[in-house]
């Protein structure tokens, strides 16, 4: 049960940034949790990647898939996006594994529909139902997901983003519509992963190893400025939508599991109070799950 | 005969010239569409089409009634919308809200031109924030408000986006009085007056940072919204207020105070007509013509017409 005082100051840094936030935070080995509308449904947006890192290791544990396997990646056909193979401009060939870190360090769309493509969308929805994640729904992949965005948007592109009218009928912005799920659903999925149930050992620190590559400094991770403090997540973000969720250890074996999940007012595209506030909430979060 | 409904399938097939898509429009086979008209055309002893294997063109009889029948299913929705007030035990009753910054002209205009498009139905107007008048909506306290932009439209549908563009009010003894159109930069050193945050939080901040953009980073920002706490404000303690031209709190004959343009308009309010998706009716509709029509002309309000170049950073993740 999350204290009064706990809630009003998640409520005012969520306020104090100019967004609407969702949070559920648990400790991975007490189970004692934190939450402000944990189980709201939300867009997952790129956070929906975690996801794909899970049925894929899952795949490879139960010897149906190689991780080390080689595939190509022509120019062609690529999913958009800013980083990794969707911003190349030549043939790639690499690893599923080595797909799956560009999917989870930048991010990389084109990565992520390569993978969901090799294991499936149905294979997705069974890993999540398997773990228990019964409000997590993946109807899409990201160029479906992007092309739905550019329907949405009109011949104006990605400068219609900003405009109020185009957000109001974004398909994309629509948990009903969208790969789906809520806060509570994902910290669950976290702390399977942490705790090697979601998959065996070896496969589990795999998962673990590329979800603390990711390069964003901005969100969770700007809630914990301390060298001592380790931090692993996965950001997902779409016009007016910011999430991250991830796991903060500590250096005395305190470990949580984190997801916050935010919508601004504002549809401008670079707001730094909206992402960092992301940090700011687990902060609260993980300073009450560790308070005395 | 239902006139109402041979009306719309007129009114339908009129504006397809299409007897397939107007069925698809209103929701029904083409053969009942078909003999609909063909009721009509004997019931007013008119032919208002004339029908080739390929198309429907509308005849010159059909032109003079269509602009009649239209008028007519307006009344009729009207009529309806009432009814479904009345029966939710709303009365005849429209729930409207009108922010804080919009000038007694403007509220004038609008509740003349409302009560001209729909006389039969009461318009019950309330002065409150973007922030006030979302909350209305999601507790069915308020039925359509007039809202600042960004603000989160979850929910909502709009009507057309109108800017304000703001000009400064100023000490008639500031060295800027003197020109015809102020510099945003040039008001470095002044604190800002503006309204409380909590009444639109988006609108301030994105205000606070288009002041940046523009050079202008207020080392303290003082709050307040009435126009003479405003005007004591600025004349006592060396701060500069925002406002739209019409809503300014100087008159040109005012001896302490002056209104002027920011050069290069780099701010401005951003206002639609809003309602919760789906609730929309004529009421709603006439009120959401109403007040575009009132900003329109008593506001200097009008359509964006260049909109600012986007820069997506690879942060955002997406691109299209």
């Amino acid at each position: 049960m999350t204290d009064t005082a706990t809630t009003g100051r998640l409520h005012a840094a969520f306020a104090d940034a100019g967004v609407t936030g969702w949070l559920h935070a648990v400790d991975i080995d007490s189970g004692a949790q934190v939450e402000a509308g944990a189980d709201q449904p939300v867009c997952t947006a790129s956070v929906h990647k975690v996801c794909v890192l899970v049925t894929l290791h899952e795949l490879a544990a139960a010897g149906e898939i190689d991780l080390t396997e080689q595939v190509e990646c022509p120019p062609a056909g690529r999913t958009p996006g800013p980083t990794g193979l969707a911003a190349m401009l030549d043939p790639v060939r690499l690893s599923l594994r080595d797909a799956a870190l560009l999917m989870m360090s930048v991010s990389d769309n084109t990565a992520a529909d390569l993978l969901l493509r090799r294991v499936g969308l149905d294979a997705v929805n069974r890993t999540t139902a398997r773990l228990g994640l019964t409000r997590t729904r993946t109807v899409y992949g990201f160029a479906e997901m992007l092309g739905t965005m550019r329907e949405d948007a009109g011949p104006a592109g990605t400068r219609a983003l900003t405009d109020p009218h185009v957000i109001a009928r974004l398909r994309a912005l629509d948990p009903a519509r969208t790969n789906r799920s809520t806060p509570r659903d994902m910290t669950r999925l976290l702390s399977a992963l942490w705790r090697d149930e979601a998959c065996p050992s070896e496969y589990g620190a795999a998962m673990r190893r590329v979800m603390s590559l990711q390069v964003w400094p901005h969100r969770l991770a700007s809630g914990f400025p301390f060298d001592d403090v380790h931090v692993a997540g996965k950001t997902g973000s779409l016009p007016t939508l910011r999430n991250e969720v991830g796991v903060v250890e500590y250096p005395d074996g305190g470990r949580y599991a984190v997801a916050v999940f935010t919508r601004t007012a504002n549809p401008a595209a670079t707001l730094p109070a909206a992402d960092a506030v992301i940090g700011t909430a687990a902060r609260i979060a993980v300073d009450a799950l560790r308070a005395p | 005969m239902d006139l109402v409904r041979h009306l719309e399938c007129f009114v339908a097939v009129a504006e397809e010239s299409h007897f397939g898509r107007a069925a698809a429009r209103l929701g029904m086979a083409q053969p009942p569409l078909s003999q609909r008209i063909q009721r009509l055309e004997k019931e007013l002893g008119v032919r208002l089409f004339e029908r080739s294997s390929r198309r429907v063109t509308i005849t010159e009889a059909g032109t003079l009634l269509l602009a009649e029948a239209r008028e007519l299913l307006a009344r009729s929705d009207t009529f309806l919308a009432t009814a479904r007030r009345i029966r939710d035990g709303e009365t005849g009753l429209l729930r409207a809200a009108l922010s804080p910054d919009v000038s007694g002209r403007t509220v004038a205009a609008l509740l003349s031109d409302f009560r001209r498009r729909h006389a039969g139905l009461e318009l019950e107007l309330h002065e409150l924030s973007t922030a006030e008048q979302l909350a209305a909506f999601t507790a069915h306290e308020l039925d359509v408000g007039v809202i600042h932009h960004p603000c989160d439209v979850t929910g909502l549908e709009l009507g057309p986006i109108l800017r304000r563009d703001l000009g400064v009010l100023l000490p008639r003894e500031a060295p800027q009085a003197t020109d015809d159109e102020v510099p945003l930069a040039s008001l470095t050193g002044y604190d800002l007056v503006l309204f409380p945050r909590a009444h639109a939080p988006a609108v301030y901040d994105d205000l606070l940072t288009a002041c940046a953009r523009g050079g202008y980073t207020p080392a303290a920002v003082r709050h307040g919204q009435g126009a003479s706490f405003v005007r004591g404000l600025v004349l006592s303690s060396g701060a500069v207020a925002l406002g739209p031209r019409d809503t300014q709190h100087a008159d040109p004959a005012d001896p302490d105070l002056v209104w002027r343009p920011l050069a290069g308009a780099p701010l401005a309010w951003r206002h639609s007509v809003a309602w919760p998706r789906g609730r929309g009716d004529a009421a709603v509709d006439a009120f959401a013509d109403a007040a575009t029509h009132a900003l329109r002309t008593t506001a200097d309000a009008r359509t964006e017409t260049t909109a600012r170049p986007l820069h997506l950073r690879p942060a955002s993740e997406y691109w299209l």
